[in-house]
C-alpha cells in the first residue's frame, strides 16, 4: 500500500467519524443490525459451508488436474464439446476470480475462440462450490439452484450469440507445466468433501445428518493423513488457509454492510425499483449487477438484505447472474482483451440475458 | 549472461508470493538472473498462458498456475 493510500485510508476514517451521528436511534439500529447478521452468519453458515468450502477449493487447486479439462477448450474442440464445458468448467477451473480472466483470454485467443470463452467468462464466478451452496442455505433452494441452471444456459446462449456475431476462433493452444499435481485420489477426496457439504445442507433427519457428517468427516481426515505424500497435504492445508484468508475478511465486511443497509436504506425505494417481477425491476437489476463489484461471495448477504427490503424474485435472480460476472473493474480488463466493439456487445449480452432469465423466473414463481 | 525470470501474474497476492520466492532462491542459490514481472494481461494470454502465476526462464515457460515452494524454485533455477 502507498502512503498517499494510507493517508486517504485514516483520512477517510476521520471524516466518518467526524460526522456520523451515531446517536440518532436510525444509526445505532443499523449497526446493531450489522452485527446481529454476522451473528447468523457465524453460526448458520460459517462451520457448515464456508469451512468444508474453503477445504473444496484448496482440493481442486491442489490435488485436481486441470489439463483434461483444459483440452476440452483448445483450438481443436468440438464445438458441442467446448460450449457446455465451458459452461460447467468454473467450478474446477476458476475457484478464485483473479483467475477466471487469465483463462478467458486464453480460450478466446489461443483456444476455442470468442464463443465458449464468453461462455466461460460469464459462467465461471458464479458455477465455484461455494457460490451455489451458499446462495441455496441463505437465499433457499429453489434459488440456488435456479441461479445455476439460468447462469449456465444464459452463458451458452451469450457465447453463441458472440460467436455468430463475430465468429472468431483461436490458435496454438495453451502452455500448461504443473507436473504431476493430481491423480484419482484427489478426484475420491474431492468428492468426498463435496458430499460432506451437500449433505451438510440437506434438511434431514438430523441425527441421521449427524452421524453421516462424522462418518464423512472422519474418512476425509483419514485421507487426508494416510492417502496422500506429506508434501500434497501440506500444498492442500496452505491452498485452504490461502482462500479462507482472501475470502473471510471481505465476506465479514459485506455481511456487516448488509446488515447496515437492511435498515438504513429505505424500504420505498427498494420496493419502487426491484419490487416488482415486471421488466421495469428486473433490467434495473441486471444492470445495478453489472456494474457494482461484488467481493467473492459477497454478492449472497447484499441480495439477501435487498431481499428483506422487498426486492422480488426475479430481480434478485437478474442481480445474482448479471453482478456475479460482471463489474466497473471487470469490464476494463475485458475492454483491454476483446477491444471496444466486442467487450460492449458482451456487456449488453450480459444485460439482455439476465433480463430475460430474471423475468422468466419471476414468471414463473 | 544474466538468466531472464519472468513471473507472469496480474498483481495478484498469489503472483507476490511467487516473486518474492524467485528472488529469495536467486539470492540463496547465487545465480545470475534478473526477475521481471509481467502483468500485462495480453501478454500473458498471448505467451499460451491461462494459469498465473506462471514463470518463464529465458523465454521458456516452467511452471504455470501455482506458487512454488523454495525447493521447487531452487529446482527451476538450477535446471533451466
Amino acid at each position: 500500500m502507498s502512503e498517499l493510500k494510507i493517508f486517504l485510508l485514516i483520512a477517510l476514517v476521520f471524516v466518518l467519524f467526524y460526522f456520523v451521528p451515531f446517536d440518532s436511534p436510525i444509526v445505532a439500529q443499523s449497526i446493531l443490525n450489522g452485527f446481529k447478521m454476522l451473528n447468523d452468519y457465524a453460526r448458520q453458515h460459517v462451520l457448515l459451508c464456508l469451512v468444508p468450502a474453503f477445504f473444496i477449493a484448496g482440493t481442486i487447486s491442489a490435488m485436481l488436474k486441470k489439463d483434461a479439462v483444459l483440452k476440452l477448450l483448445g483450438p481443436n474442440a468440438k464445438r458441442f464439446v467446448s460450449y457446455p464445458v465451458a459452461a460447467v468448467s468454473g467450478a474446477i477451473l476458476a475457484v478464485c476470480s483473479c483467475t477466471i480472466l487469465p483463462l478467458f483470454g486464453g480460450i478466446y485467443k489461443k483456444g476455442a475462440g470468442i464463443g465458449p470463452a464468453t461462455t466461460f467468462l460469464f459462467a465461471g464466478p458464479a458455477i465455484n462450490v461455494a457460490a451455489i451452496f451458499l446462495t441455496a442455505r441463505v437465499l433457499g433452494w429453489d434459488l440456488g439452484i435456479a441461479r445455476m441452471l439460468a447462469t449456465i444456459t444464459a452463458a451458452v446462449f451469450i457465447g453463441l450469440t458472440m460467436e455468430l456475431l463475430f465468429r472468431e476462433k483461436g490458435s496454438g493452444g495453451f502452455v500448461t507445466a504443473q507436473g504431476n499435481e493430481g491423480d484419482l485420489r484427489g478426484v475420491v477426496f474431492f468428492l468426498l468433501q463435496l458430499s460432506f457439504m451437500i449433505l451438510a445442507g440437506l434438511r434431514i433427519n438430523n441425527n441421521v445428518k449427524n452421524v453421516g457428517l462424522g462418518l464423512i468427516g472422519a474418512s476425509t481426515l483419514m485421507m487426508a493423513t494416510f492417502g496422500f505424500e506429506r508434501e500434497k497435504t501440506k500444498l492442500w492445508l496452505s491452498e485452504t488457509w490461502d482462500f479462507a484468508k482472501k475470502i473471510l475478511p471481505y465476506l465479514f465486511v459485506g455481511v456487516f454492510l448488509a446488515g447496515v443497509i437492511t435498515k438504513l436504506l429505505p424500504e420505498e425505494i427498494v420496493v419502487r425499483l426491484l419490487g416488482r417481477n415486471d421488466l421495469w425491476s428486473t433490467l434495473v437489476a441486471s444492470v445495478i449487477g453489472a456494474f457494482m463489484y461484488f467481493a467473492t461471495l459477497t454478492e449472497v448477504p447484499i441480495v439477501q438484505a435487498l431481499r428483506e427490503l422487498g426486492m422480488a424474485k426475479g430481480p434478485t435472480l437478474a442481480l445474482l447472474m448479471a453482478g456475479n460476472s460482471l463489474s466497473l473493474p471487470s469490464m476494463i480488463v475485458i475492454t483491454k482483451l476483446l477491444g471496444k466493439k466486442k467487450a460492449f456487445t458482451y456487456f449488453a449480452l450480459v444485460v439482455l440475458f439476465s433480463t430475460i432469465f430474471g423475468m422468466l423466473y419471476g414468471v414463473v414463481d | 549472461m544474466a538468466k531472464k525470470v519472468e513471473v507472469f501474474g496480474k498483481g495478484c497476492a498469489r503472483c507476490k508470493q511467487t516473486i518474492k520466492i524467485m528472488e529469495t532462491a536467486i539470492k540463496e542459490l547465487g545465480v545470475d538472473a534478473v526477475v521481471e514481472k509481467v502483468e500485462d494481461i495480453n501478454e500473458i494470454v498471448s505467451r499460451g498462458i491461462v494459469a498465473t502465476p506462471a514463470i518463464a526462464v529465458d523465454g521458456k515457460i516452467v511452471l504455470t498456475g501455482k506458487i512454488p515452494t523454495l525447493e521447487e524454485a531452487k529446482e527451476i533455477l538450477t535446471q533451466n
